[in-house]
């Protein structure tokens, strides 16, 4: 249950990055409740997986998710530039921002 | 170094106040500090986003706060430095300086930037 809850985080948490390009196109108050659903969802599931993962590794996996996500998401939906150097930082980054939540 | 950057780099600056908030926060005065935290590096991020792709920005933006929170722990909550700690930081920079010189300044310019 508790993986099944950081997944679940780590999507919601994807969305929240999308519908941060919805508020910018539209800017409305529709926009930001579903921002404001997006992040408030997920930061529930992960306070939720934190209870019985330790939580280091819930955070690294949940940033993951999220990040790469919203990242995959902004190229599919938005049309964000496909460069592989431009994924090849993102990889990095989140790389090394997994390595510091693991070993911190 | 442009305005919009500026943005994403003071927002992630913020993210790390309201890090160690969430973990260390312990009164009215401390959580209001951390409440006001999130909703200033959110906005810094959105307002960044209006110009750069958000799968940039929020990659930065997540990455720069975790390296900012880790030398924060170090500094400030005498954790011990550790060499890969500062390994994958350096990687982390690399990355974030990446992603800088490769992206265009305005998304509205077509599909490819």
């Amino acid at each position: 249950m508790a993986w099944l809850s950081l997944i679940l985080a780590g999507l919601c948490e994807a969305f929240g990055v999308v519908t941060i390009n919805k508020l910018n196109n539209s800017r409305n108050w529709q926009s930001l409740f579903l921002l404001m659903l997006g992040f408030g969802t997920s930061f529930l599931f992960l306070a939720y997986a934190m209870k019985t993962l330790p939580m280091g590794t819930a955070y690294a996996i949940w940033t993951g998710i999220g990040s790469a996500g919203g990242a995959l998401l902004g190229i599919m939906i938005y049309g964000e530039s496909k460069d592989w150097r431009r994924i090849a930082c993102i990889a990095l980054i989140l790389g090394a921002t997994i390595g510091l939540k693991l070993v911190a | 170094m442009n305005a919009n950057w500026m943005k994403v780099f003071v927002g992630a600056f913020f993210e790390v106040f309201w890090v160690i908030g969430l973990k260390h926060a312990n009164g009215f005065w401390t959580w209001s500090g951390t409440v006001i935290s999130i909703m200033v590096s959110f906005y810094l991020i959105i307002m960044a986003s209006r110009k750069l792709p958000v799968g940039t920005v929020y990659a930065v933006f997540v990455g720069l706060g975790t390296a900012g929170t880790v030398i924060s722990e170090i500094i400030f909550f005498s954790e011990p430095i550790k060499l890969e700690k500062i390994m994958l930081i350096a990687l982390l920079l690399v990355g974030v300086l990446g992603l800088k010189l490769l992206t265009k300044d305005d998304k509205q310019e077509g599909a490819d930037s």
